[in-house]
């Protein structure tokens, strides 16, 4: 039972950072290889203001996303959005999306240094028994998190028109703009909402493990295999994405070790792929000539 | 620097293309033109390599008394042949059939690892043991490729990407690879060095010890100046012309007679086993392995290496590979740290970091690369040069094309078909959810026939093409082709089985030149096996000229004689149509399906294409025309059916058809009141698609 509880806690996390890719592949067709980047992003600025006592915790977390939020909406605006320009074809984007994410480790590695620096801000000590499985409260409450965000936006884009302009601008972003809608600002919007998910869930993973600019790396592997597991193209693939592969690699982990863990994780995906290339829960589409 | 479009450009220089400036082409391309050319390729062919070789013996001259002083220079050459070894693989990947992996390290790592391990912990001969790294690489990409060879883009990337992390966590974490001891270790090997390898007698000496000549420099360099002459090769073959089509569109691939998915997974294969050859050219000259080095970092510098250098060139990888494992190397990147320093000590960047924004500013200022930036504007001069010296102005404007056709041209299909049905399709249907879009459709060719497909738009008359040439798989009925069952078979055997088509809108490659499009369409694209491809047999020579002679033809007789050199997406519409019919042509098809081939046509040029229809038949070939223009269905078919709502309404001949009243009523939409005016709905129709 232990495998499967902490497997779902993990899968929680892992879900959180999915669903930054879906939501941007949702309305750019473009994933941001930098997105574990963009978690340590989130930790570091929170840990440069948590000394400001005045502040409440609240708003330390704000600044994290909000960093995070608004150096993903300007990568998307200068180094995506110019490289998108090609047509369906064009994958210059994921080269410059790699390359923002060397840069932006290098530049953290050089300014805070490799090691890890304790983060107290929204930390929370403990543990709670979950049907008889300890588990930190801290990984509880960002696998609760992602559950949370997750409704969050299906129910806003269910039931408000930014579903809509955000499934239109994803279909034909040329069409759309001539329906008044700037795929542009659509892009960055959902960018910002995106890398702020990211930087959210490293500030609230560095309160566990330490703010570092490696931090988010073991989760990047892990969340774009959650993503595509669940299907790139719903939001609700996260969650069933997370639940599955949590799960799987735990168990797998507990059975033969921490290596053969990702490896199941690895050959889950390929066996979704083979079976439903675009995803459990990703719909396909017809080409028509 | 040539790259492949400029031997393209010269190419043309070839006695082939003489003709083109002569009087209306009397087709005679004689033998000693043809021999000519064949000289002239062979002697590009052979200059090439001997300068490869030439490049790849001058590198290693520093090192050929084994002082110590030329040990970092022997090194730094088999950095960038390992390097260049991978790019290339990469190359074919990226750059042909535009599947950006990500993964290449990986396989860097698998080939290194590999034969190590063979070597060292399993007892292999070492240079079994390179052959058996090699040929897991080709397995790990086998599976890979059949895992992802569904996918395009995003997808691809990222799973080639997981990958690579996976086997780099493996590598890191593996305790028979020593962890962060390395591999081979004191712990478990005694040893942190690998013996050299001994094979036939002698003795290849990394570049380690003063003194000692680093004797395994030799084959390192040859051999990767083997796999870029046959790199070369593949790229310049049918082989790789089938890449470049799968880059382009996967659909288009397929109807030239490519078997996509196969042909996808040789490429990933031939491009993970050049990966691991990478990885091996490591091991020789370091004798060690790190496992960190083996990180994401790698796998994005040889992405780097391909993109920097020039994707999609001959030499791009090489030069790409040269010039950032140089910069790695050297102190540059470092004065570059130490500069910013002096600005602000925390805020820097150092060595990933400026790899990082060097990529960046090529995407940005050179997404061609070097090597394509400098061919982009050393080709077009080259081009005009020719031009000049031949008379001849390749411009697209005036006249040429459609309503230029040379029907003499026309040649009979190479496999005459029997007298009698060639095409028959019985209660073919195909549903898109609950939409009918073709219900249950009979349909018979006539060997030696037109026959004309005309209805409304909307009526399913595309979609019928489609079921026909197998871009959908019908939902019932079947359909027959020279007595064998084509029901839904994938596009690529009902291309072989010598059905050519066209498309409502022209499928070209827009950024190759008329010429290369036309080379495209012949079957080698599809059928030239890989060995062939790389190794270049003499018959490989023959066939080029053969084809070079034909393509031409082609041109001539669809009035585009004088437009070869031109790049495909500037031709006028019209043009590019008739290049359509041209490249189709070249595929040696019995039957060809055209999909409104009059669409967007001039007046003068739908007559053009009406006599060239006309000839066509008479020399054999059955068509099967998809048209809303009415005075070209009326000049040339023998039977017409009209379709509406994906059933038949009337079958005829043109004159019957157009007389019916169903007919009329379909255009117009509304009943019919005079039955006398059986053109009527033809100028209505050919008005509503000039749009």
């Amino acid at each position: 039972m232990e495998p499967v509880i902490i497997g779902l806690v993990l899968g929680g996390m892992y879900a959180l950072l999915a669903q930054s890719f879906v939501l941007t592949f949702v309305t750019t067709r473009t994933l941001n290889f930098a997105v574990g980047e963009f978690v340590a992003v989130g930790a570091f600025a929170t840990l440069a203001v948590a000394s400001w006592g005045w502040l409440p915790t609240v708003g330390k977390i704000a600044i994290g996303v909000l960093a995070a939020a608004l150096l993903g909406a300007l990568v998307y605006r200068f180094l995506v959005l110019p490289f998108t320009t090609q047509g369906e074809h064009d994958v210059r984007w994921l080269l410059s999306t790699v390359a923002v994410s060397f840069v932006l480790l290098n530049l953290m590695n050089n300014v805070e240094g490799p090691s890890p620096q304790r983060s107290e801000t929204a930390k929370l000590d403990g543990a709670v028994d979950l049907l008889g499985v300890g588990v930190s409260k801290q990984q509880l409450l960002l696998a609760a998190l992602a559950l949370v965000i997750s409704l969050g936006l299906i129910a806003v884009t269910q039931r408000t028109s930014i579903g809509l302009v955000m499934r239109a601008v994803s279909q034909d972003p040329d069409t759309t703009s001539l329906m008044g809608v700037s795929p542009r600002v659509v892009g960055m919007g959902s960018y910002a909402v995106a890398m702020g998910l990211a930087g959210l869930a490293g500030i609230l993973y560095a309160a566990n493990v330490g703010a570092s600019p490696v931090m988010g790396e073991p989760l990047l592997v892990a969340s774009i295999a959650v993503a595509i597991v669940g299907g790139l193209g719903s939001l609700w693939g996260p969650l069933v994405g997370g639940a599955l592969y949590g799960v799987l690699s735990q168990v797998a982990s507990y059975q033969w070790g921490a290596v053969w863990g990702e490896t199941a994780g690895l050959l889950l995906v390929i066996a979704v792929l083979v079976w439903k290339p675009e995803g459990l829960l990703g719909r396909r589409a017809e080409v028509k000539l | 620097m040539s790259t492949v479009q400029q031997e393209s450009a010269t190419r043309s220089e070839g006695p082939g293309r003489r003709r083109a400036g002569g009087s209306g082409g009397s087709g005679g391309t004689g033998t000693p033109d043809r021999k000519q050319q064949v000289r002239a390729a062979l002697r590009r062919d052979l200059l090439f390599s001997a300068a490869a070789l030439v490049v790849a013996i001058l590198v290693i001259l520093p090192g050929r008394n084994g002082e110590g002083t030329s040990i970092s220079t022997m090194q730094l050459v088999a950095s960038m042949s390992a390097m260049v070894v991978a790019a290339v693989g990469l190359n074919l990947l990226v750059g042909y059939a535009k599947l950006v992996s990500l993964g290449q390290g990986g396989f860097y790592a698998i080939g290194a690892y590999g034969s190590a391990y063979l070597t060292l912990d399993a007892g292999w001969h070492p240079v079994l043991a390179i052959v058996g790294a090699l040929a897991l690489c080709g397995v790990v990409g086998a599976v890979t490729a059949l895992a992802t060879m569904r996918m395009r883009g995003p997808q691809f990337s990222v799973i080639t990407l997981v990958l690579a992390v996976l086997i780099e966590r493996i590598l890191n974490e593996g305790n028979a690879f020593g962890r962060l001891a390395g591999y081979p270790n004191f712990a478990q090997h005694d040893t942190t060095v690998m013996e050299p390898v001994t094979f036939l007698g002698i003795t290849f000496t990394p570049p380690m010890i003063a003194g000692e000549v680093a004797t395994v420099m030799v084959p390192i360099v040859v051999v990767t100046a083997i796999v870029v002459i046959l790199s070369r090769n593949i790229v310049r073959s049918p082989w790789g012309a089938s890449l470049s089509a799968i880059g382009e569109s996967e659909m288009l691939a397929s109807h030239l007679g490519v078997a996509v998915f196969r042909r996808k997974v040789s490429v990933f294969v031939l491009a993970s086993v050049l990966g691991g050859l990478g990885g091996v050219i490591a091991v020789q000259a370091f004798g060690h392995l790190q496992p960190e080095t083996f990180d994401i970092f790698l796998t994005i510098t040889i992405v780097l290496a391909v993109v920097f250098g020039g994707s999609g060139t001959v030499l791009g990888p090489v030069v790409g590979s040269v010039a950032i494992v140089w910069l790695e190397q050297s102190d540059l990147l470092e004065q570059v740290t130490d500069l910013q320093r002096e600005v602000s000590d925390s805020w820097y960047l150092s060595t990933t970091g400026l790899v990082g924004v060097l990529f960046l500013l090529t995407l940005f200022l050179m997404p061609r690369g070097i090597v394509g930036t400098l061919g982009r504007s050393v080709v077009p001069r080259v081009r005009g040069a020719v031009a000049g010296r031949r008379g001849t102005t390749p411009t697209n404007e005036g006249d040429g094309g459609l309503d230029d056709v040379h029907t003499e041209d026309v040649r009979a299909p190479s496999h005459p078909t029997p007298d009698g049905v060639i095409l028959s399709l019985r209660g073919l249907g195909k549903a898109f959810g609950g939409l009918k879009a073709v219900d249950r459709m009979d349909l018979d060719v006539e060997h030696g026939s037109i026959h004309a497909i005309i209805g409304p738009n909307g009526a399913g008359k595309s979609t019928l093409a489609n079921l026909v040439t197998g871009v959908y798989k019908p939902s019932e009925g079947t359909a027959t082709f020279l007595d064998r069952d084509i029901t839904g078979q994938a596009p690529h055997l009902v291309s072989r089985a010598g059905i050519g088509r066209t498309f409502q809108t022209p499928q070209l490659f827009h950024d190759e030149t008329v010429l290369e499009n036309v080379l495209a369409g012949f079957p080698d694209t599809g059928r030239t096996p890989l060995w062939a491809a790389a190794l270049k047999p003499p018959s490989r020579y023959r066939r080029d000229a053969e084809m070079h002679a034909e393509a031409e033809r082609l041109l001539e007789l669809v009035g585009l004689a004088h437009a070869g050199d031109l790049l495909a997406g500037e031709l006028p519409y019209g043009k590019q149509r008739a290049l359509e019919i041209a490249r189709a042509l070249a595929g040696d098809p019995s039957l060809v399906v055209l999909d409104e081939p009059a669409a967007g046509l001039l007046a003068t040029e739908t007559a053009g294409l009406g006599d060239l229809l006309l000839t066509l038949k008479a020399e054999g070939y059955s068509l099967v025309v998809v048209e809303h223009h009415m005075d070209l269905v009326s000049k040339v078919a023998d039977q017409v059916t009209c379709m509406e709502q994906g059933r038949l309404l009337a079958r005829g001949s043109a004159a019957e058809v157009l007389a019916d009243e169903r007919v009329v009523a379909a255009y117009l939409g509304k009943p019919f009141d005079e039955n006398e005016h059986g053109a009527a709905p033809a100028a209505d129709t050919t008005e509503g698609d000039d749009q």
